[in-house]
């Protein structure tokens, strides 16, 4: 039962700066890594002058968006242009499949998450900071309510509320809208937008809503500067290090800490030892299950947002799962669409129909029952989905799935004509059992489903 | 108010000014441009943008958008499926997601012909389906009540009923559970979905998934008539349809007037409605033959019986109105016993007064409020349930909601509307006095209502008022008292009156009412089976239609027959007799323009003529520590709900309400038995706490009280007994 | 008042007065303390937040980890998601399956453990991720099913 790999494996070390093995859990550990020194800094300095840097820093979102973090902050109002409280919420509600970076963050330099939030709330001039933590983090809820506390009785909080809210069981409440809806007591459904949470966020006030990594890098960015932080990486708009997710079919699977711009193949093979045994490697779920797969002719793409974009992939939450040759397109494509349709927060027309219709369809594809007609029925139900949700999850379900018709098409018609799955049982994801076939709340659910 | 800016919105190339901030569905509209909706629906509040039917293309924005969702601003360039492939595509999109699940069941819905799936279906839908799986199915149809069925396999998750239970009627019962494809609408752990609106999520739902139970394979679109009309059954009056089949009333729906209801009604106007087929209802006259109890007879007959008691009485006749009549039967009555039979006097279960005309508002304006003082312990709901939806609607608003005309909490508020909710209240004079006080009179938006208890006591009053000049002395004796309706039957005063009386009639619909106690009962009509008009609490002339054959005669035809036999001339019907009332009391109006959707007219001569009843006892200020128990009449009470098996459910248990103060005190938790007393009796009743209740006030439905009220003493059962 | 009511008015001091957001932390305190939300276990909830028990188990239905049906006093929970489904989880789940002879979302015969498979966990370098009793075994193998099954037991 081995521990995840977390370390710095190219540049500079910049959120996990001091971190060398052992967690930087308590105050003084922290501290002696040069812990809060920014927030020091900060907090003398103008608000407007810190959302400045991180707007020069050309700092983007690492929950998937890459929405620059500055301008976002910038957004708010500040105190005396409204009369009501000021709010910071922190996405730490990390469900992306293939990603578990936030998850290291928490439990190895939980301070500097803190340190960020402070930093924020200084900027912003907001004195609420909520952190709408996943209710399956146990231990990082443990480890990050402790540097809070531990901060809190250090007086470094200096006026600022940190509650940690935690979630209980939905991937929709990543969304920022549904995590808003969620952290007010309501079923975790996204609002519509406009207003934008800048101006009417939770509890209708002005709400600055970041992931744990941005805020987190931003006392990297006051650390090293803005000017040197927007050299580091892809400039100008992939800029800095991020903790690259690695996992699937890898050697040293793990969290790395990597500048942007570095090849999907220098983090596979490079760093993470390649495919193990005689496999090889036939895609990669790129940035997250949301997006579309990558197959083996695009692993010379810088992992960047620019380089990804041109060749229609998402840089997502950092996600890079190496999938081999053993594994059955139909039955991944499958998967996922089980997962979205487990998590459609139903909403919507489009997602909540539509991921069960995709299920549906991929299901005849797998058991052989399909017809070449419902490809292309799977593809324009994608079509379909796409650009007309609620929110953006319905795009997240129809993304990878279309992408899997579309590149692995001969794998999908060789299902039809074989009448089945031509790996028999042996591929790595054959019977894979999904909670949608579990997920029953109440026995007339069950019943809905059979 | 200042004028909104004016903005200039192009929809299919059609330019249209429209106010800024006007809601994109809106401003197509205005430029005749239908953008098609399931889930938007204003009077829920904010749009949610859940279904996608309203996509539409918007210059500048990449993505299609949810046109409910946006407003109008100037310069914006919108394109619906009428103009835009894209949109066109989004559209047929989204209806095939919907369909995917929705059943073809559509030949046995109640819903088909009038529902808007199947229309924008029918107008934007694919052709075709190309979902060739298993459906989602469920059991069906699930009683979220015993007036309401649900049909999950239906439901189109738009969430509009969820919404109106937690947005509107706030009642927070009918939910949305589970998620994704697997959400479905249900209440908690299956408890019938209970509250005074219940019934509005039927006409919410825009497929056949919420349907009325009395309704189910009731009839087909093409065989109905939706006549409009007005409720008749509190003294709101809200606006309705009676959808007829066959000279038969088969539902009641909303007929929106913005300034009373909005388009909401309460569960008893739209359900009672079957009390017009109660078992015991009458259709022919009886009369009391000695030793043998009653006997069926003829009209004639029974004519010539009522002609010979009044003429037997002349001058010694009581009439015991119910505030039910129509103006124009109170009148006819009122003429035959004042003109014909020299006896004037009538009594109202209420007092009216026009003391409030001077401070009059519609209902809608307490929306606008910045303050909404309710005064009297009576809850609103039970009294003129719709105006609690718009106290609701005021508070949500961000209005204050007092309960006390306490000067300095008023402050400053520019809009301020006072309602006295009973019990007493002299017809409006306390709370008019509690206006003047205030001064709001011949300010903007500010007002004052009486909840009376009757739907038409003001215009029955009023009517008896204006058919004759003349007072006479009241008489030592009764000769006979007519008993005019149900309410007045059921009346204890009435009751009383009739010990005292050498002869009774009784004018009822049912047979229970009046078996017991009548000399002579003649049928009467059901407020749906009578033309004429309604006075409501607003003080608002209303139009009543006769939407259905009643199963006997109507009340005008013999009163005029009756009338002639003592020399009074009176038309038989309603617009002949209104013509001759208006002329005194509505300023002249023709019949025909009281209006479908009549406007709030002040009338001036009106409040000269209001009938003086005798005051009730002043009510008792509770001393310090004492407790007055209030006996309120619920909504879901009375000769109607009494009658109609699916509203049962919806009586108030036996209970008494407690303050939170009063319970503390008397260490009194929730659900412990209580006795309250007075006089020498006693009731126990489990008790509940309501925090919004004010030390010294108990309350309890009037079928429970067994005749308690004033100062009472409360204990628990168990203290009592040891 | 009862103690739980007391807690409950005290998770309501983290958020601003008049709003809803104690209801996650409320449902999480009551299904700490009865395994499961019953249905008295949503109405005491209700009861301590002045909501409805309607909108209480509406909340409660959307997330998965609340728990509407009674539960073993245990709960092994395997991620099947893509990730740890790519190594080799299906065979974790089986071994469990095995072990327990009950099905994903069953419990055992003995009321112990209910046994579920569930998304993502955010354990992918480690799979297969197992969160036993909520708390997360990383990198479990079917032949690390016994002895965990064991040290349960104990």
């Amino acid at each position: 039962m081995s521990e995840t790999t977390v370390r710095v494996a190219e540049g500079p070390a910049l959120v996990l700066a001091g971190y060398e093995g052992e967690p930087l859990r308590s105050l003084d550990a922290y501290r002696a890594v040069g812990g809060y020194a920014q927030l020091e800094k900060a907090r003398a300095e103008d608000p407007q002058a810190v959302i400045q840097q991180v707007i020069e820093s050309n700092l983007r979102g690492r929950g998937g968006a890459f929405f620059p973090t500055g301008r976002k902050a910038s957004f708010i109002p500040t105190p005396d242009k409204i009369a009501k409280p000021i709010y910071i919420t922190v996405n730490a509600d990390e469900s992306e499949p293939g990603t578990f970076k936030d998850r290291e963050i928490m439990l190895k330099v939980p301070h500097r998450l803190v340190e960020g939030c402070l930093i924020a709330a200084h900027a912003i001039q907001s004195r609420h900071v909520y952190i709408y933590i996943r209710g399956e983090y146990l231990e990082e809820y443990e480890s990050l309510q402790g540097a809070v506390d531990e901060a809190r009785e250090a007086g470094i909080l200096g006026g600022v509320e940190i509650v940690i809210h935690r979630g209980a069981g939905a991937y929709i409440c990543g969304e920022e809208t549904a995590l808003l809806e969620s952290l007010e007591g309501k079923r975790g459904q996204p609002r519509s937008k406009p207003p934008f949470p800048a101006i009417s966020g939770v509890y209708a006030s002005p709400t600055l809503i970041n992931n744990v990594e941005s805020i987190t890098t931003v006392p990297a960015v006051l650390a090293v500067g803005p000017e040197e932080y927007a050299t580091i990486g892809a400039p100008p708009d992939s800029t800095g290090t991020r903790l690259f997710c690695l996992s699937g079919n890898v050697a040293r699977p793990g969290v790395y800490e990597a500048p942007h711009g570095i090849t999907a193949r220098h983090l596979i093979y490079d760093i993470g030892g390649g495919v193990p045994g005689a496999h090889t490697l036939k895609a990669v779920m790129m940035g997250g299950s949301s997006f579309p797969v990558m197959t083996p002719d695009d692993l010379e793409t810088p992992l960047d947002a620019d380089s990804l974009g041109k060749k229609g992939y998402f840089i997502g939450s950092g996600v890079v799962t190496v999938i081999d040759e053993r594994t059955c397109m139909v039955q991944f494509a499958l998967r996922v669409a089980q997962f979205y349709m487990h998590e459609s927060c139903g909403k919507c027309t489009p997602c909540r129909v539509g991921t069960r219709w995709l299920v549906q369809l991929m299901r005849a594809v797998e058991d052989g029952t399909a017809t070449e007609h419902d490809l292309e029925l799977t593809l324009d139900v994608c079509d379909r989905i796409i650009g007309k949700c609620l929110c953006v999850l319905g795009d997240s379900a129809a993304m990878p799935v279309a992408s899997c018709v579309t590149k692995f098409r001969d794998e999908f018609r060789e299902h039809l004509a074989h009448g089945g799955c031509p790996f028999g049982e042996d591929s790595q994801l054959a019977g894979l059992f999904a909670p949608t076939d579990q997920h029953a709340h109440t026995p007339m659910a069950a019943e809905a489903l059979a | 108010m200042s004028t909104p800016e004016l903005v200039r919105v192009t929809i299919d190339e059609r330019e249209v000014h429209v106010p800024k901030g006007t809601g994109l569905v809106e401003t197509a509209l205005a430029a005749g441009v239908e953008i098609p909706v399931f889930c938007y629906e204003p009077r829920l509040g904010p749009p949610v943008g859940a279904c996608r039917m309203c996509l539409v293309e918007v210059e500048g924005m990449p993505k299609l958008q949810a046109g409910c969702t946006l407003t109008a601003q100037d310069g914006m360039v919108v394109k619906t499926a009428r103009t835009s492939t894209q949109a066109a595509e989004g559209q047929d999109a989204t209806l095939e997601f919907i369909l995917v699940n929705h059943p073809l069941d559509c030949p046995v819905c109640d819903k088909g012909g009038e529902c808007p799936l199947q229309d924008l279906t029918f107008r934007y839908g694919p052709g075709k389906t190309r979902m060739s799986f298993e459906k989602l199915t469920f059991e069906k149809p699930i009683p979220i009540s015993p007036t309401i069925a649900l049909d999950r396999e239906r439901c189109i998750l738009c969430y509009r009923c969820t919404r109106f239970s937690e947005t509107v009627s706030e009642d927070g019962q009918l939910i949305a559970a589970n998620r994704g494809a697997m959400s479905v609408i249900t209440t908690f752990e299956d408890l019938p979905y209970t509250g005074a609106f219940t019934g509005n999520v039927t006409e919410l739902c825009p497929v056949g998934a919420l349907l009325p139970t009395q309704y189910r394979f009731e009839a087909r679109p093409w065989e109905i008539v939706d006549v409009p009309t007005v409720c008749g059954l509190c003294p709101v009056g809200c606006n309705v349809y009676a959808t007829v089949r066959e000279g038969k009333v088969k539902r009641i729906l909303s007929r929106n007037h913005p300034e009373i209801d909005e388009g909401w009604i309460c569960d008893k106007g739209r359900f009672a409605f079957t009390h017009l087929r109660a078992d015991d209802r009458l259709a022919q006259p009886l009369r009391r033959v000695h030793r043998r109890g009653l006997e069926q007879i003829s009209w004639e007959d029974a004519l010539d019986e009522a002609e010979r008691l009044l003429r037997n009485a002349r001058g010694r006749i009581v009439t015991a109105l119910s505030g039910s009549e129509t103006v124009e039967q109170a009148y006819a009555l009122g003429k035959l016993m004042r003109v014909g039979l020299d006896s004037h006097q009538a009594m109202l279960p209420e007092e009216v007064s026009g003391a409030l005309d001077a401070y009059r508002l519609p209902l809608s304006a307490i929306r606008e409020a910045e303050v909404v003082v309710v005064l009297g312990e009576v809850p609103v709901v039970e009294r003129a349930p719709v105006v609690d939806l718009w106290i609701r609607a005021a508070r949500r608003n961000g209005a204050r909601i007092l309960d006390e005309a306490d000067e300095e909490a008023i402050g400053g508020a520019a809009r301020v509307v006072l309602l006295w909710s009973g019990p007493g209240g002299r017809g409006g004079e306390t709370v008019a006095q509690v206006a003047e006080k205030l001064g709001l009179a011949d300010r903007d938006g500010c007002g004052a209502f009486y909840l009376p208890e009757t739907p038409n006591g003001r215009g029955a009053a009023d009517a008896w008022a204006a058919c004759c000049d003349e007072e006479s002395a009241e008489s030592a004796s009764i000769g006979l008292l007519v008993v005019s309706g149900d309410e007045a039957a059921a009346n204890e005063n009435v009751r009383a009156l009739a010990e005292q009386a050498e002869a009774v009639i009784v004018l009822s619909m049912f047979h229970g009412l009046a078996a017991g106690w009548a000399d002579l009962i003649l049928p009467g009509t059901s407020y749906l089976e009578r033309d004429g008009t309604f006075v409501n609490l607003e003080g608002r002339l209303q139009r009543l239609r006769r939407t259905a054959t009643p199963p006997c005669p109507d009340e005008l035809e013999w009163l005029a027959e009756l009338a002639a036999r003592f020399g009074v001339d009176l038309a038989p019907y309603a617009a002949g007799v209104f013509a001759e009332v208006s002329q005194r009391v509505y300023g002249g109006l023709a019949f025909g323009e009281v209006g479908e959707r009549a406007p709030l007219r002040g009338y001036p001569e009106a409040s000269e003529h209001i009938a003086r009843t005798p005051l009730p006892r002043a009510a008792q200020k509770p001393r310090r520590g004492e407790i007055r128990l209030v006996a309120y009449k619920p909504l879901f009470s009375g000769a109607a709900v009494e009658r109609v098996a699916e509203l049962q459910f919806q009586r108030p248990q036996p209970e008494l309400e407690l303050s939170a103060e009063d319970a503390r005190r008397k260490r009194i938790t929730p659900g412990d038995m209580v006795t309250v007393g007075a006089n020498g009796s006693a009731i126990t009743l489990p008790a509940r706490v309501n925090r919004r209740l004010r030390p010294g006030i108990a309350r309890v439905g009037l079928e429970h009280a067994s005749g308690l009220g004033g100062i009472v003493e409360i204990a628990k059962a168990a203290e009592v007994l040891a | 008042m009862t103690a739980f009511h007391d807690e409950v008015q005290e998770l309501r001091k983290l958020y601003p007065e008049g709003t809803r957001s104690a209801v996650l932390p409320a449902l999480r305190l009551a299904q700490e303390r009865h395994g499961w939300l019953s249905r008295e276990a949503i109405e005491e909830v209700a009861g301590a937040l002045e909501l409805t028990p309607a909108y209480c188990y509406s909340v409660a239905s959307f997330y998965d980890m609340f728990r509407l049906e009674p539960v073993g006093r245990h709960t092994i929970e395997v991620c099947t998601n893509v990730c740890c489904g790519l190594v080799n989880a299906q065979a974790v789940l089986e071994a469990f399956e095995r072990e327990l002879g009950v099905r994903p979302g069953e419990t055992t015969s003995d009321g112990e453990v209910t046994l579920r498979a569930v998304e993502c966990l955010g354990g992918c370098s480690t799979p297969t991720l197992v969160a036993v009793d909520r708390r997360y075994r990383q990198s479990v193998t079917p032949d690390d099913v016994p002895a965990i099954l064991a040290e349960l037991r104990a």
